[in-house]
């Protein structure tokens, strides 16, 4: 089999499985691509039931469509979810505005996220100063920097360790796909290989006003927990279905 | 959402991939991560290490640390709160950056060269440029040649800063790092302002740079040098100043000039031992034969000395720079290369003088265009050999103070 | 380009050489065989007309046929930056003796070029894997390990070949081992 650059592979391309489509009916959206995900199964015993669905869906609005895993694990939630009360918004607000990250710099992009911390761009701002070293104390972690196959195992132990809620943030283009590590033999391509990550944060390295922006983005998904793909702001009072 | 240009195949993870396959699964390494291998010890080192006295045990500094300089995994043997012996464990940053300019062209490797020490990133291009500049003959134009060293002396005054920042984060100090990252940060904008990026900058091309002073990095330029003489020494006299901080660090970790010729350390650690060896003069590159400036050197060795040594280098740099504003030639910034480049096959050395050291890139050519062999030399991997070698005795403490005073870069150690 | 140096270095050791003293731009370059690298180390850092007492680095070479080491010295006697290169070590068993009883830092040098390429060097105390993690099996940069874009077997390929847009559409896959032009 000859490979001519720029030629897809033979067979395989367009996609095998099944996705399941989403109770809005968003055809004009992309179709994500589907990484069967035999990698990572979460530590929640509701969602560990080694169903095959569940090893296929990696993207957070597939899964939360699925129903195959409880939603809001974090809220009070029960049959008070279907209105979301007073107190949900306020744990809401102190959760999203006292995220406490921590400190998972591994390459360059770890320098950029010091720089968000530090005087010029402060993220302080937004209750994210006290970057914590021990996994159990910090609400979020910024993976930044290049992941390689030796430092996977301790970073998974890492998110492992962190209790929830926690949510996982790939700042840099080497934890979102690989960056300019894509073909090399020790780097894993893209830390949502081994973790389900909430915000996306591409540059090499971002600025650190893009940081920035990626976490604000990750206080309306912890204000909100209703997916990130939806550019336009919505609180916690909007219905289902948006 | 931006359209996705690429095909949205699945990737085929075979079922029982090899071990040696980058994607890996990772139930067998979820285990219980003991400091102590789960082998018999293969070389005599190893032994030597993994057997332990009375009163000795192991701390596992892993590789995710609030005072590491990236992953680094440091196991240390301890004997109450002093430390014995220490291995450290590299390879959680491997991105097998030799093997990937293998297989790109002469221009891509370049580029690859940036983040290895990614707070100095002129640095690694630099040497890489040079050795593919004697490989294909290119005569660089003395303007870009003034340019490249403004551009560096600027970097490694940006590296001093936050080497001084971390220097005494590790200390315990919280506040310098403050101050540091406001230079680098003033600094680095300047840089974003000439280069298009903040951090890793791919500026230089074979045959120069990639753009010209413009206005805006001259503007922040001529209004960070009218300042920054005395912004650097408020920052130095919040620390030099500070009892502390000099008793903690004075005659810890001292480094005496056989050793260090031994180790092969070069830049500040080697300078700080009483060695005045610096590649600027030592084998002049560039257009430093013509510029002006001492090279510090101290006798003493320990990490006071290394520390104020790279402050002596910041006032160098600044005199540096203050000649290449005044004597900066007109000219082209950017020889006449052709588009494909195709080297002679032949080989190429060329070294530089980094805020750690030497930085060398030996790049192989076989008539191709691509490199057949571009081997890195980083300065701090070099460096961290000292880190065995110097900590033994100390607190657990001091290993920090230690090894901030050496300052490694894993970026670069791993490669 | 030292031409005394030359002279100097061809003087000393004349018949240790395996190959014509070569010289380009500001670099020397001398072959000799892998035995008799402790015994050009050793005059090369002691004697007192070269005094190479800075090893500025250690490298292995894969050229497709045998592999090498280089050295890369510096001293204050010559311009010249001066190379040493160990030529002639088989693909399947390279051996060195190692330089650590002279430069105690070539030890994590010769650990990376073992980590890599394979190469043992004898005497060195503490030669095992660096960057990779232990129980690994492959050596990453020798010619016949290849990353998914090289060659058609490693089961990244075809995913998407690396861009080369100067290479003619129906160039053979890189399943070649190169070793032209590379002495």
């Amino acid at each position: 089999m000859a490979l001519t650059p720029g030629t897809p592979p033979a067979g395989g391309a367009g996609g095998g499985a099944e996705l399941p489509v989403p109770a809005g009916g968003r055809s004009e959206l992309v179709e994500p691509i589907v990484v069967p995900n035999t990698l990572w199964r979460p530590a929640d015993p509701v969602a560990d039931d080694r169903d095959r669905a569940l090893d296929e869906i990696t993207h957070l609005r597939q899964l939360e469509a699925s129903g195959l895993v409880r939603r809001d694990d974090a809220r009070w939630g029960g049959a008070l979810e279907v209105i979301p009360t007073k107190a949900d918004y306020v744990l809401d607000l102190i959760r999203m505005n006292s995220l406490w990250p921590l400190l998972s710099g591994l390459a360059c992009c770890a320098i950029e996220m010091m720089s968000a911390a530090t005087s010029r761009n402060d993220m302080d701002r937004w209750g994210m100063f006290p970057f914590r070293a021990s996994p159990r104390q910090a609400d979020v972690l910024i993976v930044a920097g290049t992941l390689t196959t030796k430092m996977a195992g301790p970073l998974l132990r890492l998110w492992e360790q962190m209790p929830e809620p926690k949510w996982c943030v790939a700042m840099g283009d080497c934890t979102c796909s690989g960056g300019r590590y894509k073909r090399s033999y020790s780097t894993i391509e893209g830390i949502d290989r081994i973790m389900p990550v909430d915000v996306y944060v591409p540059g090499c390295p971002p600025r650190p006003e893009g940081l920035i922006y990626g976490m604000m983005k990750l206080q309306q998904i912890v204000k909100d927990a209703r997916g990130h793909w939806p550019e336009k702001p919505v609180g916690p009072t909007v219905p289902d279905g948006i | 959402m931006p359209t996705r240009h690429e095909p949205a195949a699945p990737y085929e993870i075979p079922a029982h991939p090899s071990a040696d396959d980058p994607r890996v699964t990772l139930e067998e390494q979820l285990g219980v991560f003991e400091p102590i291998p789960p082998y018999p010890p293969r070389t005599e080192r190893e032994a030597e290490f993994y057997t332990l006295r009375d009163g000795e045990m192991f701390i596992n500094m892993g590789p995710q640390h609030p005072s590491t300089h990236g992953v680094l995994r440091v196991v240390l043997k301890l004997n109450g709160e002093q430390v014995v012996d220490l291995d450290p464990v590299l390879g959680y940053l491997h991105r097998g950056v030799e093997k990937l300019c293998e297989n790109a062209d002469f221009h891509q490797a370049i580029c690859y060269m940036d983040p290895l020490e990614y707070v100095s990133s002129l640095f690694c291009e630099w040497p890489a440029v040079i050795a593919f500049e004697k490989l294909l003959d290119v005569q660089v134009p003395r303007r870009a040649e003034y340019i490249r060293v403004l551009s560096t002396e600027l970097n490694r005054v940006a590296s001093h800063a936050l080497f001084m920042g971390w220097m005494a984060l590790d200390l315990g100090g919280l506040t310098p790092i403050l101050y540091s990252f406001i230079e680098r940060d003033e600094i680095v904008e300047m840089l974003a302002a000439l280069t298009g990026q903040r951090m890793l900058f791919n500026y230089f091309r074979i045959g120069g740079v990639n753009g010209d002073l413009n206005h805006e990095f001259m503007s922040r330029l001529g209004d960070w040098m009218s300042r920054a003489t005395e912004q650097i020494e408020a920052n130095l006299t919040l620390l030099n100043e500070n009892e502390i901080f000099v008793r903690r660090m004075r005659g810890l970790g001292v480094l005496d000039r056989e050793t260090a010729l031994r180790m092969a350390v070069s830049g500040p650690n080697l300078r700080a031992s009483g060695v005045p060896f610096d590649v600027r003069r030592a084998h002049p590159y560039s257009v430093f034969p013509e510029l002006e400036f001492d090279i510090p050197t101290r006798q003493e060795g320990d990490c006071l000395a290394r520390y104020l040594l790279r402050m002596d280098e910041i006032r160098q740099s600044l005199r540096i720079i203050d000649q290449c504003l005044h004597e900066m030639p007109d000219g082209p910034v950017m020889a006449r290369v052709p588009r494909l480049l195709r080297a002679r096959p032949g080989r190429a050395f060329a070294a530089v003088e980094g805020p750690r050291g030497l930085y060398g890139v030996h790049a192989i050519s076989d008539g191709t265009d691509q490199p057949f062999r571009m081997r890195i030399h980083d300065p701090s991997f070099v460096n961290l050999q000292l880190v065995p070698l110097l900590m033994p005795g100390n607190l657990v403490a001091d290993t920090m103070a230690i090894m901030a005073s050496l300052d490694p870069i894993m970026g670069g150690i791993d490669k | 380009m030292d031409r005394a140096f030359r002279r100097r270095l061809e003087l000393r050791f004349g018949d240790l050489l395996s190959g014509p003293i070569r010289q380009r731009h500001d670099e020397t370059e001398i072959r000799i065989a892998p035995a008799d690298v402790p015994e050009v180390m050793r005059t090369l850092h002691d004697d007192p007309a070269f005094r190479f007492e800075f090893l500025a680095d250690l490298c292995g070479i894969d050229t497709g046929r045998t592999m090498q080491v280089a050295y890369h010295l510096w001293s204050e006697t010559t311009p010249d930056w001066l190379r040493v290169i160990a030529d002639g070590l088989s693909r399947d068993e390279p051996r060195v003796p190692s330089v650590t009883f002279l430069w105690k830092g070539a030890e994590w040098m010769e650990r990376e070029a073992y980590d890599m390429f394979g190469i043992v060097f004898e005497g060195n105390r503490d030669l095992r894997r660096i960057y990779m993690p232990p129980d690994y099996r492959s050596f990453p940069l020798r010619k016949d390990f290849f990353i998914a874009d090289d060659a058609a077997r490693s089961p990244g390929a075809g995913v998407r070949p690396m861009e080369r847009t100067h290479v003619p559409a129906n160039a053979a896959p890189g399943g070649v081992v190169r070793h032209s032009k590379v002495d």
